[in-house]
């Protein structure tokens, strides 16, 4: 990338200032739980950070792969049930259900991705549908196995070298540490090969087959890389809910993912961090006004379509490119010209 | 297999299957037409069905009417609905894909909440205007209610068709569809003949909700797993074909009644999906088709 050599020297100025940036954000993001009023707002945070996992899953088949997986909120569903499942009947704690259950969405992803071998566009986006379906309809009837509507009760949270995870505040750490590490993994694929194939296939396919990417294979494994993220979330909300059922991973909670991605800001990680949790925690707060907060919710929705399409993260492009951050900051020109029409990467 | 168990399963699945023709002409119409997939199809099928059957239940201030003006102010007021929501529409259809996606579900959820909020998230059964009794010729029982639907979409198929086909303003509207520029420099206000699909979209909608509303449950959420299975049967039959539609719609209906007769009725909804998800695979231009014009 030969902007980045454009960009060293500024990098180089902003250095100091943005390690005390994160060593600042690090220590609010520690400290979180002991200054907490209350165990049920840990509680809150810890649930947007199961969305942001499951959210940079998505922005990472919908935003940089441009793949619609529709399928998020039942793939979600498949991690959790299968570290329900590994619970409740053997006993195994949630370290090993975890990358059980990655690997099962994994694998169910990659089927609901083989679709988009042969169809594209909405077509696509009804074959997720579809198939997400096909999958709650598996987990509400499969009685035997899944306790059907009823669900599964009683997973037990995790200990830590016989130290018990056993509350909100405990748990947050888990979570913290997962959406940390979730993260720097999808910013490491994003700007390995693996990602450059990816923003090939979405910008222009044709062209992208043409200059010899896999595409077949790099479409099934962006599907793939979203399931198993949606499948992390999934062990991580069955050990932190400890009751799971089927109507929590219905087409309606991948509606959820999809709006809180696209509020964020698709083909933006920072993006998805910034809207899986503002949505969540807007809508704890917002409950008091019931069925209003939903009109609310949707003429927002509606509002950032059309008037802000890449989501929040757009607006803060949109200030940083104005005359008054420009006055605010005086910044070295070079380093807000890369910037702009380089959005996307991460 | 009981031959006439077989028979009435098919009439049962026509039933339901007009319902999902005449959403998914919703769907199709307005893609042909305007480039937009309009995901908020089911909330406005919901909204036609409230908007007719208050009057016939006598929901607002006791004021009950006859089935038939119930069914034709339903019509009237969502057509009007169509109209306003074009205006909504219009930069949404520029937009890409994904944006048109969450636009119109955001609009959708507006609809359907604003629906609890007025009318309670509980709904209500509607009393057939028709017989309860079942009709039983050859030993084949079916509802009358059940003819009625399968009778009033036909005709409402059949009244489009000749609309589009034969009057001058079917015409317009389907040069409009083809080529906006052409179109609109020939003189035909586009988004006007646009207004007009929507409005048309809405009309079929609302008949299809208030004829099925004595079959199926009336309530602020009926909109969304009706409106999934429209959008599928479109896809099946050919998405923003008209044929397309009408065929899907009946092969969806015809599919999953089948295979909740004959092979699990806990699958159903399964079962219709994966078979539509195959057809897919095979033919991605679904059953009819049609190569549809690819909007730019």
């Amino acid at each position: 990338m030969d902007d980045r050599t454009v960009t060293d020297q500024a990098t180089r100025k902003r250095f100091g200032a943005k390690t005390a940036l994160l060593g600042a954000a690090g220590c609010v993001l520690l400290l979180f739980p002991l200054v907490a009023p209350n165990a049920y707002q840990v509680h809150i945070i810890n649930t947007a950070g199961i969305y942001i996992l499951i959210s940079l899953g998505l922005n990472i088949a919908m935003g940089f792969a441009g793949q619609y997986n529709l399928a998020m909120g039942p793939l979600w569903g498949v991690g959790a049930y299968t570290a329900a499942l590994l619970n409740t009947r053997l006993g195994i704690p949630l370290w090993l259900n975890l990358p059980a259950s990655m690997v099962a969405a994994g694998l169910v992803g990659g089927i609901v991705g083989l679709p988009s071998m042969k169809v594209r566009s909405h077509y696509l986006a009804i074959v997720t549908i579809g198939l997400g379906e096909v999958i709650n309809i598996v987990l509400v009837n499969a009685q035997g196995l899944t306790g059907g509507p009823d669900g599964i009760s009683r997973i037990r949270m995790p200990t830590l070298f016989g130290f018990p995870l056993d509350s909100d505040k405990r748990y947050y750490y888990v979570i913290l540490l997962a959406v940390v590490v979730g993260f720097l993994f999808a910013r490491r694929i994003l700007r390995h090969r693996v990602g450059r194939s990816f923003r090939a296939i979405r910008d222009d396919y044709q062209a992208a087959k043409a200059m010899g990417v896999n595409t077949a294979y790099y479409q099934i494994l962006a599907f793939v890389v979203s399931a198993v993220y949606a499948g992390a979330a999934g062990a991580l909300y069955a050990h932190l809910d400890t009751y799971i059922s089927p109507d929590i991973f219905d087409f309606n909670s991948s509606l959820f993912i999809l709006t809180m991605t696209l509020v964020g800001g698709m083909g933006s990680l920072v993006g998805s961090i910034v809207g899986a949790l503002a949505l969540p925690i807007l809508q704890e707060y917002l409950r008091v006004i019931k069925n209003w907060q939903l009109v609310g919710y949707g003429v927002a929705i509606m509002v950032v379509v059309l008037f802000v399409p890449g989501g929040t993260m757009e607006l803060v492009r949109r200030f940083r490119s104005s005359r008054l951050a420009g006055r605010l900051w005086a910044r070295n020109p070079a380093s807000g010209k890369v910037r702009v029409g380089e959005t996307d990467v991460p | 297999m009981n031959s006439g168990i077989f028979i009435q399963t098919i009439i049962g699945g026509l039933g339901i299957g007009s319902l999902y023709a005449l959403i998914a002409l919703g769907y199709s119409m307005v893609y042909r037409s305007m480039g937009l997939v309009n995901f908020a199809q089911g909330s406005i099928y919901m909204v036609g069905t409230y908007f007719g059957i208050i009057w016939y239940a006598g929901i607002v201030v006791g004021l009950r009417v006859p089935y038939p003006v119930a069914l034709l102010i339903g019509i009237l007021l969502n057509a009007m609905l169509g109209v306003v929501l074009e205006r909504i529409f219009r930069p949404l259809a520029k937009l890409d894909l994904m944006f048109m996606l969450l636009g119109t579900i955001g609009l959708g959820f507006v609809l359907n909440n604003l629906f609890v909020i007025i009318f309670g998230a509980e709904g209500f059964a509607v009393k057939s205007p028709l017989p309860d009794t079942p009709i039983i010729v050859l030993g084949i029982r079916v509802l009358p209610q059940m003819l009625l639907l399968i009778g009033g979409a036909a005709a409402l198929m059949t009244a489009l068709q000749i609309f589009l086909k034969r009057g001058k303003l079917g015409v317009a509207m389907r040069a409009s569809a083809m080529d906006h520029d052409i179109a609109s420099a020939m003189g035909i206000p586009v988004n006007r003949m646009n207004a007009l699909t929507l409005a048309i979209g809405s009309a079929l909608a609302a008949a299809a909700g208030i004829l099925a509303a004595p079959i199926v449950y009336v309530n602020p959420a009926m909109g969304s797993a009706i409106g999934l299975k429209g959008f599928a049967a479109a896809i099946l039959g050919g998405f923003g074909s008209i044929p397309g539609a009408i065929v899907g719609g009946l092969l969806f209906g015809v599919l999953e009644a089948v295979s909740s007769g004959y092979i699990s009725s806990s699958y159903t909804r399964g079962i219709a999906f994966i078979i539509m998800v195959l057809v897919l695979m095979i033919k991605p231009t679904g059953i009819v088709g049609e190569t549809t014009v690819e909007k730019v």
